[in-house]
């Protein structure tokens, strides 16, 4: 009864401060990347620039290094994240909270350590080094790096996934005759699916702009250990509009990321489990 | 059905914490058994540790003429391979899967023309047609359960389980499924186990009932015998009761089959019990015997509340009282009456409507003396 005498909120004060606010946000936003975008026109040839050897040299490696990394945490990461997601024992728990210190520790630091463990006075790169295996500055170390700050993204967006999926739909599809492994395939996998897309989507997009970790760890060898983001910082220094091409090169695949994630993470039974 | 038709028997004992449950059915095909009691008594976990779904600390369970456990050989048959049917209470229906999809999921071959007939009768049977393309979601709760119970029925399951699986639906769609439910067990010869709290639901469906109580089976029988009358005080108040009175004999009258109790303010007319019926019949004066303790049961729905005293009715007992509380319980109402003790009264929103019944009021409770019973602690 009291809420319909209640005033519906003056459309003035609340709208103009939110769209102020907004306009300032997207102006602070949006004046950077269409400069980006400006500036690589003004240059010259975007096309011509991306074509060199030294991007195609990058490019190449970005994409099959994060290809790798990506694969390496979906192998690693989705059983991990379904354990995660269905075990209740404390030890676990606590593992989870602290998955995603990677996230927001500085990529400097992770490269720092990594090196501290893998190098050649690390704790265990010399043990690597009898073997004959030598990580840093090597293209699997640019792997490493990526592995490293981009699987928290992937094991956190597919644990929640996982727990989306009540454990009663796979008590019932094992009633059912289908087996664990059958069942988690025909069903609780699709079910995540959403959620485990999203999660990939995100530790790619991490992994592609590594830079941090893989500049302490891998180095910035041209074909061997420099990737975009490293590549883009060295030509800022010599070639201004080939940094500017791969640049706005890397903003349209992040753009291409963020609406795949859109398109992949709609379903129309979301908000149905 | 085709197949031999087996039932489903066995024994289980299982533990966690505080908890500790023992359980033994043995159910006959097409038959449906209730285990019947208020929750955390353990009816689920039963169901569960029959599906395969909990392992028990010991027991021996046979499902289709086969054992699926046996804690001494050790014998553990996985979930997918004991030929289960389950229904839950939220349905579960599967929700990347369109309803014919969900129906078909458990079938080997669903893709075959044996499948496909399977999934074509399934729908015929429960009346699905033209609903195979919609999502779970698109669906109303009754077609929800029909498919969920078509999903479980497709694979030919050798024992149904059904843990409240009528729950989330309104009172008049239960009532259907329920005969659906029990013409498809009668019909396929499967045999069913149903949990439950709700006494209506035990009787529409049950031929054994169980009643259980914190892991422990408290009686069993057919279900009118243990939930029309319930014996026993615990059991009363298990399978839901609601007026219980502790009285003393004060006469008899065997010639009516009667006796008078009182007790507390309250003076009843209840049908006399084995000990009344002694050796003398011929006795019509009310003879005077040493003080007997009773413990009296009114089942809430059998007392009619009235206006005025219905005097010049069949019934025996018209106590007139206060209306201390009145609840909404659907698909009706609980009235509290205050008669020196506090009888519950169940009427319907129709008679709640007429009547007008606010706290307070003056009502008079009547019922027969046969609707008491008497209740052996």
């Amino acid at each position: 009864m009291t809420r319909r005498h209640v005033r519906a909120p003056s459309p003035s004060a609340g709208r103009v401060f939110g769209s102020s606010a907004g306009i300032i946000y997207l102006v602070f936003i949006g004046l950077p990347l269409a400069a980006l975008v400006f500036s690589a026109i003004r240059q010259g040839n975007i096309l011509g620039s991306l074509s060199s050897d030294f991007a195609v040299t990058a490019l190449k490696l970005s994409l099959v290094t994060s290809a790798i990394s990506m694969i390496v945490v979906v192998l690693l990461g989705t059983p991990f994240a379904y354990l995660l997601a269905r075990s209740r024992s404390t030890l676990l728990r606590v593992v989870d909270s602290l998955i995603e210190l990677p996230i927001v520790l500085p990529p400097v630091v992770a490269g720092v350590a990594m090196l501290m463990a893998f190098g050649r006075q690390g704790v265990i790169g010399p043990f690597l080094e009898n073997l004959g295996i030598a990580l840093p500055f090597t293209a699997a170390a640019v792997v490493f790096a990526q592995v490293f700050v981009a699987a928290p993204f992937y094991i956190r967006a597919s644990r929640i996934g996982f727990q989306w999926v009540a454990t009663e739909y796979e008590d019932i599809s094992q009633t059912l005759g289908l087996s664990p492994l059958r069942s988690f395939f025909r069903l609780t996998l699709p079910l995540a699916g959403p959620s485990i897309l999203a999660g990939l989507g995100l530790a790619w997009a991490r992994a592609f702009s590594e830079f941090g970790a893989t500049m302490m760890f891998a180095g910035n060898l041209t074909g061997k250990t420099q990737t975009m983001p490293l590549a883009i910082m060295t030509a800022m220094e010599s070639n201004l509009g080939e940094a500017l091409a791969l640049a706005v090169l890397l903003m349209a695949g992040a753009v291409l990321v963020l609406v795949a994630l859109g398109l992949a993470t709609r379903r129309r039974w979301t908000g149905h489990l | 059905m085709s197949r031999d038709s087996h039932g489903t028997r066995g024994w289980a004992k299982y533990s966690v914490g505080e908890f500790s449950l023992e359980a033994q059915w043995d159910i006959p095909p097409g038959q449906v058994t209730a285990l019947f009691g208020p929750s955390g008594a353990g009816k689920s976990t039963t169901l569960r540790i029959i599906a395969g779904l909990v392992r028990p600390d010991s027991g021996h369970i046979e499902i289709g003429g086969r054992v699926v456990f046996d804690g001494d050989t050790g014998t553990m048959v996985p979930v997918h391979r004991r030929r289960t049917g389950y229904l839950t209470q939220q349905f579960h229906l599967f929700p990347h899967l369109k309803a014919g999809a969900n129906i078909a999921y458990g079938l080997s071959g669903a893709k075959s023309t044996a499948g496909q007939d399977r999934v074509r009768q399934m729908i015929q049977t429960l009346r699905l047609q033209g609903l195979e393309d919609r999502y779970p979601w698109q669906l109303s709760g009754g077609q929800q359960q029909r498919v969920a119970l078509a999903r479980a029925m497709a694979p030919e399951p050798d024992v149904l389980l059904l843990d409240e699986p009528f729950n989330s639906l309104d009172a008049e769609l239960r009532r259907v499924l329920r005969s659906e439910v029990r013409a498809m067990v009668v019909q396929s010869g499967v045999p069913a186990l149903l949990v439950t709290h709700d006494r209506e639901e035990a009787l529409a469906m049950a031929d054994w009932v169980q009643v259980v109580e914190k892991g422990r089976l408290v009686t069993e029988g057919q279900p009118l015998d243990v939930l029309g009358q319930p014996g026993r005080g615990r059991v009363a108040r298990l399978v839901g009761v609601e007026n219980l009175f502790d009285l003393t004999v004060e006469s008899q009258n065997p010639r009516d089959g009667t006796m008078i109790c009182v007790g507390e303010g309250i003076r009843l007319e209840v049908p006399l019990d084995q000990e009344g019926s002694g050796p003398e019949p011929e006795g019509i004066q009310a003879n005077p015997i040493p003080p007997r303790r009773v413990t009296v049961g009114i089942r809430a729905s059998d007392i009619i509340l009235s206006n005025t005293d219905l005097r010049g009715s069949s019934a025996r007992n018209r106590l007139r009282g206060t209306v201390s509380a009145v609840e909404a319980r659907p698909p009706g109402y609980t009235v509290t009456l205050d008669c020196g003790r506090l009888f519950q009264c169940n009427i319907t929103g129709a008679a709640m409507a007429e009547m007008a019944i606010k706290p307070g009021q003056e009502l008079w409770a009547v019922f027969k003396a046969s609707s008491c019973f008497l209740v052996q602690e």
